[in-house]
């Protein structure tokens, strides 16, 4: 079965909501990325953040568990996503919404192992 | 109960007499080129970059009689314990995970102080390639030390007061901070930011020691007018590069050798046209380089990429300037990441290139002058036959190797493993706060037709020929020091620290230090008396790896922990 693409566009209002609860004044470096479009692919998210610690896109256990076949509930992914575990996986709560957190857990929960 | 109040009060006072020595003697330019042989004075030795001592009072005829002299557990050893050790007139600095430092009397392990700098943990909770600290630098009477949050601190030696911080990197919003130790040199304390396949572009800094005021910022993603040709469709934006480990200082030229990181996203899907189509068409200078940076003013002075357009992660941030002479000819010696060894003069023009590593695909061949010959570069898409070679984790990772002029060797780790992996084309995430961008999905593979190993090697450091070879299940992680005494400590990824003969390569002792390293190991000598100290305490971003790809120890080994363990001859 082929993963659908789960795309939407961020509600950037939100997520810059979000990132402004732990926002420090901080003096501005020289160099600032350019922001970006505000899109949301998680099957790209995982080939861009997540799939450095979820290998093979969260097929198998890499730096981070395997997520295919989680026997997590989607309330405990939920708040690993989004507070994270000290030492071992980041927190997200900053930079995705509650909607892209589920989202992400959609992708999760419709792995299957890859084809060939 | 009275004689043993007595006793600790004469070891205090003991304690505050080598601290009182420490200043008295000033860590200077001069005395960190000369490399005394009682200290370690920064992160690679001297500015020589040996990771050498000439000490020998344990030798190969008595290193059966070492055993441990003293411990330093740092406590919350998130991701273990990555720091290199320092040692200036018998005071150990070294650091632990979240920026601490410690300062030790090296004979006893005593603190003398130690300084926790306060940290905003819910950055620190966003970082990944976090919070370890792999070590200081020292010069001036003071201690530096790069945090997480991006600021670099200069304390006071003797007491571990900030006599200044300076922020450096806008952390919530580039996400990444400092991991790597600074260098000292000439008045300037230098540090590279974290970056690689964070979006962002990669500074170095150069900082006054005296006043922590900046001086100037070197941007290693398209920093010159030149280097900004080298990144089509704006992606220097977001380019990553960076310069996470440190370089050293070449008195000669006044000039900072330093290594950068390599381009975001780590895998590009443009295909053979990389110099104009995928995710940054181009060279995407100065990532994956070796550059030369005037001290004084920061201005690129020469360089080398070491991989034009880096589309596997295999950067030159990783790796030793091995500086030497042969033959009234100076070379300085530099792994990279991909497995080779780049063997440069000191204006860093190539003169050889030889392969540390057996199983790399990446290429076909890097030539005697740098080019590189057969790229595989790949679209979006499954790299499966053959596996990508080597892994992810390098042909060598950031560890240092150890070069020995009484034996004329080399000695450095290889490690051989590949990777599958579906290359996919990605979008940087800039906002609200930068992350990560690889561009695939990736896992660990055997080499074709082999198993995963890691080996030391004892090689020539101009030609690469072997001397011999040990080999081990798993690639240590760990740095090499090699002694005048005959003696090559490799500190394993089990937990074993073994002594081999320099010359032969035959194990001449080992023990358990109970946990894997991942760090750094020094000699030094205190009133008369050699020390060994290595780092044990695994974790982070490579080791991580090791549970579920090897089992075995690691399955139980724990990540949050560590220890500083200290030998002596009994």
């Amino acid at each position: 079965m082929k993963l659908h693409m789960m795309k939407f566009t961020a509600l950037l209002s939100g997520v810059l909501g979000v990132s402004s609860l732990c926002a420090a004044p901080v003096q501005a470096q020289s160099a600032t990325p350019a922001p970006d479009n505000g899109t949301f692919d998680v099957e790209q998210l995982f080939a861009g953040t997540c799939g450095f610690c979820h290998s093979d896109g969260g097929r198998t256990a890499g730096k981070g568990p395997q997520l295919m076949n989680s026997p997590r509930d989607d309330d405990f992914l939920h708040n690993r996503i989004k507070n994270g575990k000290s030492g071992a996986m980041p927190a997200f709560g900053g930079a995705f919404t509650d909607a892209q957190i589920d989202q992400i857990i959609k992708y999760i929960r419709a792995l299957k192992p890859r084809e060939g | 109960m009275k004689k043993r109040w007595r006793k600790s009060g004469l070891v205090v006072i003991g304690a505050t007499l080598i601290a009182s020595s420490a200043l008295a003697q000033s860590v200077d330019t001069a005395r960190i080129a000369s490399a005394g042989q009682n200290d370690w004075l920064t992160y690679h030795g001297s500015y020589k970059s040996y990771h050498y001592s000439p000490l020998a009072q344990i030798n190969a005829s008595n290193v059966g009689n070492l055993s441990v002299a003293w411990m330093h557990i740092p406590g919350r050893s998130t991701r273990g314990l990555q720091s290199m050790p320092l040692v200036a007139d018998g005071v150990l600095y070294y650091t632990g995970s979240y920026s601490r430092v410690f300062a030790l009397n090296g004979a006893t392990g005593e603190v003398i102080w130690s300084h926790f700098p306060e940290l905003d943990e819910v950055l620190i909770a966003r970082q990944t390639h976090s919070p370890y600290n792999r070590g200081v630098a020292l010069g001036e009477g003071k201690v530096f030390v790069g945090t997480m949050d991006g600021r670099l601190l200069g304390l006071d030696m003797k007491s571990g007061k900030v006599l200044w911080e300076t922020r450096l990197i806008d952390s919530q919003k580039l996400t990444v901070g400092f991991t790597g130790a600074p260098l000292y040199a000439k008045g300037t304390v230098i540090i590279g930011a974290q970056g690689g396949e964070w979006p962002g572009r990669g500074p170095i800094f150069a900082v006054d020691a005296t006043t922590g005021k900046k001086k100037w910022e070197f941007l290693t993603v398209a920093g010159t007018d030149e280097a900004m040709k080298t990144w089509g469709s704006d992606s220097w934006r977001t380019g990553g590069g960076g310069g996470w480990m440190p370089g050293t200082y070449d008195s000669e030229t006044n000039t900072i050798l330093w290594g950068t990181a390599n381009p975001a996203p780590l895998y590009d899907w443009s295909g053979a046209d990389y110099k104009t189509q995928g995710a940054r068409p181009g060279d995407n200078l100065y990532t994956s380089s070796v550059i030369g940076l005037d001290i004084d003013t920061g201005k690129l002075k020469f360089y080398h990429q070491e991989l034009p357009h880096d589309a596997w992660d295999f950067d030159s941030a990783v790796g030793e300037f091995v500086m030497l002479e042969r033959d009234g000819q100076k070379f300085v010696v530099h792994p990279n990441k991909g497995g080779f060894v780049f063997v440069y003069d000191r204006n860093l023009a190539v003169k050889n290139v030889w392969r540390l590593v057996e199983n790399i695909n990446f290429v076909k061949d890097i030539d005697k002058t740098g080019a590189l010959i057969g790229r595989r570069d790949f679209t979006a898409g499954k790299v499966t036959e053959p596996p990508l070679c080597p892994f992810i984790g390098g042909g060598v990772s950031w560890n240092a190797g150890s070069y020995n002029p009484k034996t004329g060797l080399y000695y450095k780790i290889g490690q051989e493993w590949c990777m599958t992996l579906d290359v996919q084309k990605t979008t940087p995430v800039t906002t609200p706060q930068v992350q990560l961008n690889i561009g695939a999905d990736f896992k660990m593979a055997p080499p074709p037709g082999g198993e995963i190993y890691g080996h030391l090697d004892a090689r020539d450091p101009i030609t690469g020929a072997k001397k011999w070879e040990v080999r081990y299940p798993e690639p240590p992680l760990g740095s090499v020091l090699s002694t005048a005494g005959n003696l090559v400590f490799v500190p394993d990824s089990r937990g074993i620290l073994h002594a081999y003969d320099a010359e032969t390569g035959t194990e001449l002792w080992n023990h358990n230090n109970g946990t894997g390293h991942q760090g750094g190991i020094v000699s030094y000598s205190v009133n008369g008396k050699q020390y060994i100290a290595v780092a044990a305490g695994f974790g982070g971003m490579l080791a991580d790896e090791y549970a579920p790809n090897f089992g075995g120890v690691y399955k139980s080994m724990p990540r949050d922990d560590g220890a500083l363990v200290v030998f002596s001859l009994k």
